[in-house]
């Protein structure tokens, strides 16, 4: 088993490998901090400018160019804007919940990058049961939204709120049964184990080697994970508790300022937590050839982040009824299809 | 040729063998209902007895086949009011027909025609609202433009408007009252304004919605935020130069030259004005350009409605319109206001040198198949958007022809009506082009209507470009010879329409003998569109709502003028 992340700052700190009680609370206080800063560096700063930009190169447009070079610093501009504004609270808020739903929003993602395999050391915790544990986490993100939608005392934002619920329940199930069939390849729910399971050579072909990621190994779960993984963070085709030309903004329509950057950057945490844990799940974690882990891992979540982008430029949104539709009559099916077929596979083979 | 409408049919009362109207026979239909015989330019009109005006129109449209009411104008006069209903048929609407109602003066009631023709319904609302007169038995007699507190009626003749409208804040309903619960099996309803202020409605539009769930119990669009007095600029302009700008500025999308060709063609009758065959082909190009910026734009904004972001298609039907946009600026000097047209002819000719025009402008047609490739690829052909507008938002053509709708929403549902093949002005008969129409009558219908007619444009101003290119260089008259000052002889009245980007741009116009116009009206296809609305909506989802307000196409200045 590898080092986490506070052992190996234990060990820099010369605590040695056996960490106290204490020593393991503060060793691991900086390693959260450590990669907190990472992620919310990635996701508040490069993830709107690159968001901008690849919306801008899919819409044939250049996007934010007069800032800074490539338009980097209007991220400075935009951040002062947005804090600096005032803090609009409608009447008739339920105030604790109204408060509390964009901090659950963005701390329910954060958390769940506890246990993401980064690579190159960087592992905060490693739970035997680390993949139910980043699911339990990351839905937690739907209360915040139904928080915020009945908080908000608007009935755009209730609809949002209830919509989410609804496609909660239609996501949900079939996105921890496919996990639940890479569960039975690698034989644990320990995030290091089914990153190690991936490790080996599945075909070589000419001087060419296909690693055994479970994304080539069983590409039809990793495509229909892809879907679930949409659905759970929310974009396009499924961004319905949105809905911005039908319910204006959903659950967020009333909130400013401050919290709606909090509500906005839970959001960009949720569709990065979710390419880590595709990335984690079915690309091999932080495996691949010359560069570092990390970097590995950094370029497989890019490359997922681009492909909701993709999604979301190109594609229609559904209607509620249908992506419920979807869910139920169509994704639970096929996980449980799958399910199934890997058992077998699995129960056969070995 | 295309342009020819195969006429299976039985013939209808007053109809002869050549699709025309026997007066007579239809004065005998409605016997003595008939009070007197008017001569306007347009077609003859029967003056009926206010309070029998029901009878006449039921027996008009059940026996004689005019079912399709296309405006109703009302105006004062020094002696009565006036309401005039103008008669078409879907089949052809070349068979014209007036039904003027006089009322009198100290106690103008009417009966309505709400029941004959449901698009009588928003036409006598604004009747009310603007000259003042009452329609017994009409279901809902509010205001429709103007706000309900207002007081008054501005197009009547003692209405002053150096009076200044005082009316407390507080007597305006708020249009953020608390939940109205429906009694009984209704108490479950939520109501929902959507609007003025809203992401999908495409201009300052109110819908009003009760929702059962997120399932639509009830519609109501609430119009007239953006009405600018259009009717009455119009009114103290002179015909020769001052009303045609205003044209531009009711359909403000693009569609400028179209809305201009209403007014022309209207004028031109009226004052008996020839416009030189060079003129009519450089108009009906312009107009099909715009037909093409206007299509696209519908496209885009629709995409917009239904793809849920500022999306790829959006910005690809921009940057194909903006093609368009740079040709119609190369021709007219304008953007937006093109104020191109004139009466007898247009302001000037093409741009010189005339073959770099030329070569603009097929550049832009040759691109263009490859682009609406590209469209349906993006949209008609993706799934999600066929399960989205496949289905939603129906209109059936009897509905249709009820609710007095016209271009891409009446053909989208399989009524085929054109203007322009169907009472040819212009160019159009002279050319080869066809009609769309689409049997869906749903959401996707009408967008694949849209698609195909600007293919259609594509033809048509192909055809014109040809014809320009070749045309004598001593016989380039774009204007005829007009009259500085244009008086039509009093007391002759003209209801004409053309076919705008978004169906019958009508205008109707009263000369009194002045340069200026006595009644200026204005026929919105918009108006009568929108009213399908609630219709189409009925127990549909609120993202089918928005879909279908983004396939009417509404574009809110011509709505509210």
């Amino acid at each position: 088993m590898t080092q986490t992340l506070p052992e190996t700052i234990g060990e820099l700190l010369g605590w040695g490998t056996e960490l106290s009680f204490g020593q393991d609370v503060v060793a691991s206080l900086i390693g959260a901090a450590l990669v907190g800063t990472l992620m919310l560096t990635m996701t508040a700063i490069a993830g709107p400018w690159a968001k901008r930009k690849i919306t801008a190169a899919f819409t044939d447009r250049i996007a934010v160019n007069r800032v800074g070079p490539f338009g980097l610093l209007i991220i400075v501009a935009d951040a002062v804007r947005l804090l600096s504004k005032e803090l609009i609270v409608p009447e008739g808020v339920d105030r604790p919940a109204w408060d509390l739903a964009p901090i659950v929003l963005a701390g329910s993602a954060l958390l769940g990058f506890a246990v993401i395999p980064m690579g190159s050391g960087i592992h905060l915790a490693d739970p035997e049961v680390g993949l139910v544990y980043v699911f339990a986490i990351a839905s937690v993100a739907s209360v915040g939204l139904v928080m915020a939608g009945y908080a908000s005392n608007n009935k755009y934002s209730m609809l949002g709120g209830l919509r989410a619920v609804a496609q909660n329940l239609a996501y949900e199930i079939p996105l921890v049964l496919i996990a639940a069939s890479v569960v039975l390849f690698a034989g644990s729910l320990q995030m290091s184990e089914i990153v190690a399971a991936q490790q080996g050579t599945l075909l070589a072909v000419g001087g060419l080697s296909i690693p055994a990621w479970y994304a080539f190994v069983n590409p039809f779960a990793f495509v229909l994970f892809l879907v679930a993984n949409l659905m759970e963070v929310g974009r396009n085709p499924f961004d319905i508790p949105e809905a911005p030309t039908e319910i204006v903004a959903g659950y967020q329509t009333e909130y400013s300022s401050v919290y709606f950057v909090l509500i906005y950057l839970g959001e960009f945490l949720h569709i990065f937590l979710g390419a880590a844990i595709i990335t984690t799940v079915f690309l091999g974690g932080p495996a691949g050839p010359v560069l570092p882990g990390i970097l590995w891992f950094l370029i497989k979540i890019w490359a997922i982040f681009l492909f909701t982008q993709w999604a979301r430029s190109a594609l229609p949104r559904l209607r509620i009824d249908q992506l419920i539709e979807v869910g139920w009559k169509g994704m639970l099916v096929l996980a449980f299809a799958n399910l199934i077929l890997t058992a077998v596979i699995v129960g056969v083979i070995a | 040729m295309s342009l020819e409408r195969p006429r299976e049919r039985q013939l209808d009362i007053g109809e002869t063998v050549d699709g025309d109207v026997d007066y007579d026979a239809l004065a005998e239909l409605l016997g003595d209902r008939v009070v007197d015989r008017e001569e306007h330019v347009n077609a003859p009109a029967f003056v009926v007895r206010p309070d029998e005006i029901q009878d006449a129109l039921f027996a008009l449209r059940d026996e004689a086949g005019f079912d399709y009411l296309s405006c109703v104008t009302a105006q004062e006069y020094d002696d009565r009011y006036e309401s005039i209903y103008h008669l078409k048929k879907y089949d052809d609407p070349t068979q014209e027909l007036g039904v003027v109602v006089p009322t009198a003066k100290d106690a103008p009631i009417s009966q309505t025609a709400e029941p004959v023709y449901r698009t009588a319904d928003w036409h006598e609302r604004e009747a009310y609202d603007l000259v003042g007169i009452n329609y017994e038995g009409h279901p809902d007699l509010r205001r429709i433009l103007l706000p309900e507190t207002w007081q008054g009626h501005p197009l009547g003749q003692d209405y002053n408007a150096e009076k200044p409208q005082v009316v407390p804040f507080r007597k305006h309903a708020n249009p953020l009252q608390p939940d109205q619960r429906g009694e009984g099996d209704n108490s479950d309803t939520m109501f929902l304004n959507i609007g003025p202020h809203h992401p999908a409605t495409h201009g300052v539009l109110h819908v009003k919605a009760v929702l059962d769930g997120e399932q639509i119990a009830d519609v109501e669009p609430d119009i007239g935020y953006l009405h600018r007095c259009e009717e009455q600029m119009c009114q103290q302009g002179t015909y020769r130069h001052q009303i045609m700008p205003y044209p531009d500025r009711w359909d403000y999308v693009s569609a400028g030259i179209l809305n201009e060709w209403a007014y022309a063609r209207a004028a031109e009758d009226l004052a008996n004005i020839e416009v030189p065959e060079y003129a009519q082909v450089i108009r009906t190009m312009s107009a099909e350009l715009c037909r093409i910026c206007s299509h696209m734009l519908a496209l885009g904004t629709f995409a917009l409605d239904v793809f849920g972001d500022f999306t790829a298609v959006f910005q690809y039907a921009f940057r194909d319109r903006e093609v368009v946009q740079d040709i119609l600026e190369d021709l007219t000097g304008q953007r937006l206001m093109f104020n191109y047209l004139r009466l007898g002819g247009v302001a000037w000719d093409l741009p010189e040198p005339r073959e770099e025009f030329f070569e603009k402008s097929r550049d832009f047609l040759d691109g263009l198949p490859k682009k609406l490739k590209e469209y349906h690829n993006l949209i008609t052909s993706n799934e999600i958007f066929q399960a989205r507008c496949v289905n939603t938002g129906i209109l059936p053509p009897e509905v249709a022809k009820q609710y007095g709708a016209t271009g891409p929403v009446a053909r989208g549902s399989g009524v085929d009506i054109d203007l322009r093949r169907d009472d040819p002005y212009g160019y159009y008969d002279e050319l080869d082009w066809d009609v769309v129409t689409e049997d869906g009558c749903d959401n996707y219908g009408r967008v694949l209507v849209r698609m195909q007619e600007v293919e259609e444009s594509a033809k048509i101003i192909e055809q014109c470009l040809d014809l320009l290119e070749e045309w004598p260089e001593d016989d380039r008259t774009i204007q005829s010879n007009v009259p500085r000052t244009l008086k039509p002889e009093p007391d002759t009245e003209i209801y004409r329409g053309v076919e705008a980007a978004k169906g019958e741009l009508g205008i109707y116009i009263r000369a009194d003998g002045t340069d200026k116009p006595a009644r200026f009206k204005i026929r919105s296809p918009c108006f009568c569109n929108l009213h399908t609305l609630r219709e189409m909506t009925q127990g549909e989802y609120i993202p089918d709502l928005i879909a279908s307000l983004g396939s009417l196409d509404i574009v809110l200045g011509e709505v509210d003028r």
